[in-house]
């Protein structure tokens, strides 16, 4: 009977320890561990390992907090680099739509991207893909960019 | 459920998910801020290197930023986010390729509480040698006692973050336990 005793109190004995148990459950575990030295013995190793919990560093939740958000997509982050981005892919599309890759070439070409890679083009999760290259780039660059695309739709 | 106990209206971790998803960064913010603490735990126990540790829970908290639409709810977000940080320290040590590391290289900060210092001391020293002695044994083992103890996590949660059965971190737990015991005798 005690043996069956022991294995549903060493069950709880973390939970005990800690306080995270009803008053009555606790009442019989106590009553257990009176006449249970291994019991006992089991439940004086858990605190120490409680006494011991490894302390988290004072900093960690704002380290934390300042990777998650300032790693996140460049999109969410920067709407001027949103905007820039689907007006790109908007007006590069278009071009394709009409047949003319020689305008997509200048485009491309002039910015390093290969639209044969799938740099341009949505991405399954229909964000834009091609994103990254674009934040990288400087206001004016990304006006001349714009002035480009703007030029080659009003033809 | 152990918030709407309290009485007091505290946010609950699903509603926090729910709110991240729809763009609201302070949601997630106070997600961080929750659990933090425990996926750091989780994150030690693996690596057993506080550094290691600081820079897995971070990577883990960003890849679940990114992920978090992809969150069922099946789980706790808790149960959940520990489990991505228990992979992800997995990860950073194959890469690190530091596997079959032996050595003991961390025990954190004692968080001591005993009022007399004599005593404090003593409970300091044991404490220290106690985890010590269960960072010699099988990861397994020491997450699912790291987990039950520092946590209190259910057998079932455990089961979910060292990915095995619930029998088998009941067995992983107990069999942990009693080593600790023998080393410590």
């Amino acid at each position: 009977m005690n043996e069956i005793d022991c294995a549903k109190v060493r069950d709880c004995l973390p939970d005990f320890a800690s306080g995270r148990i009803e008053n009555h459950r606790s009442v019989t575990i106590e009553s257990h561990l009176l006449s249970c030295e291994d019991c006992q013995s089991e439940l004086e190793l858990i605190q120490i390992l409680r006494a011991a919990s490894p302390v988290v560093p004072v900093l960690l939740a704002d380290q934390i907090e300042n990777a998650v958000f300032s790693s996140r997509r460049p999109w969410n982050r920067s709407p001027w680099g949103l905007s820039a981005a689907a007006l790109l892919a908007l007006a590069v599309g278009v071009g394709l739509s009409r047949d003319r890759p020689e305008v997509i070439q200048d485009v491309v070409y002039d910015f390093g991207v290969d639209p044969e890679q799938g740099e341009l083009w949505l991405t399954e999760d229909s964000f834009l893909a091609g994103d990254l290259w674009i934040e990288g780039l400087s206001n004016e660059t990304l006006m001349k960019l714009l002035e480009e695309l703007e030029g080659e739709g009003a033809e | 459920m152990r918030d709407s106990l309290r009485g007091a209206r505290k946010i609950s971790d699903a509603e926090l998910v729910e709110q991240a998803c729809s763009g609201d960064d302070r949601a997630f913010g106070t997600l961080v801020r929750r659990h933090h603490a425990s996926a750091y735990r989780v994150a030690l126990s693996i690596t057993r290197r506080d550094d290691i540790a600081q820079d897995v829970v971070q990577d883990a908290f960003i890849k679940a930023f990114r992920a978090l639409g992809g969150f069922r709810g099946d789980s706790s977000f808790r149960t959940w986010m520990m489990t991505v940080t228990a992979n992800e320290a997995r990860a950073t040590l194959r890469k690190r390729g530091r596997w079959n590391e032996s050595s003991i290289e961390v025990v954190g900060p004692l968080e001591t509480s005993a009022p007399d210092p004599a005593e404090q001391a003593v409970v300091g020293q044991e404490s220290a040698r106690a985890r010590a002695m269960l960072d010699t044994l099988p990861e397994k083992q020491r997450l699912a006692i790291s987990a039950r103890i520092d946590e209190g996590l259910s057998f079932r949660e455990i089961a979910s973050l060292i990915g095995s059965s619930e029998g088998a971190a009941r067995v992983n737990y107990f069999h942990g336990i009693r080593r600790l015991r023998e080393l410590m005798e």
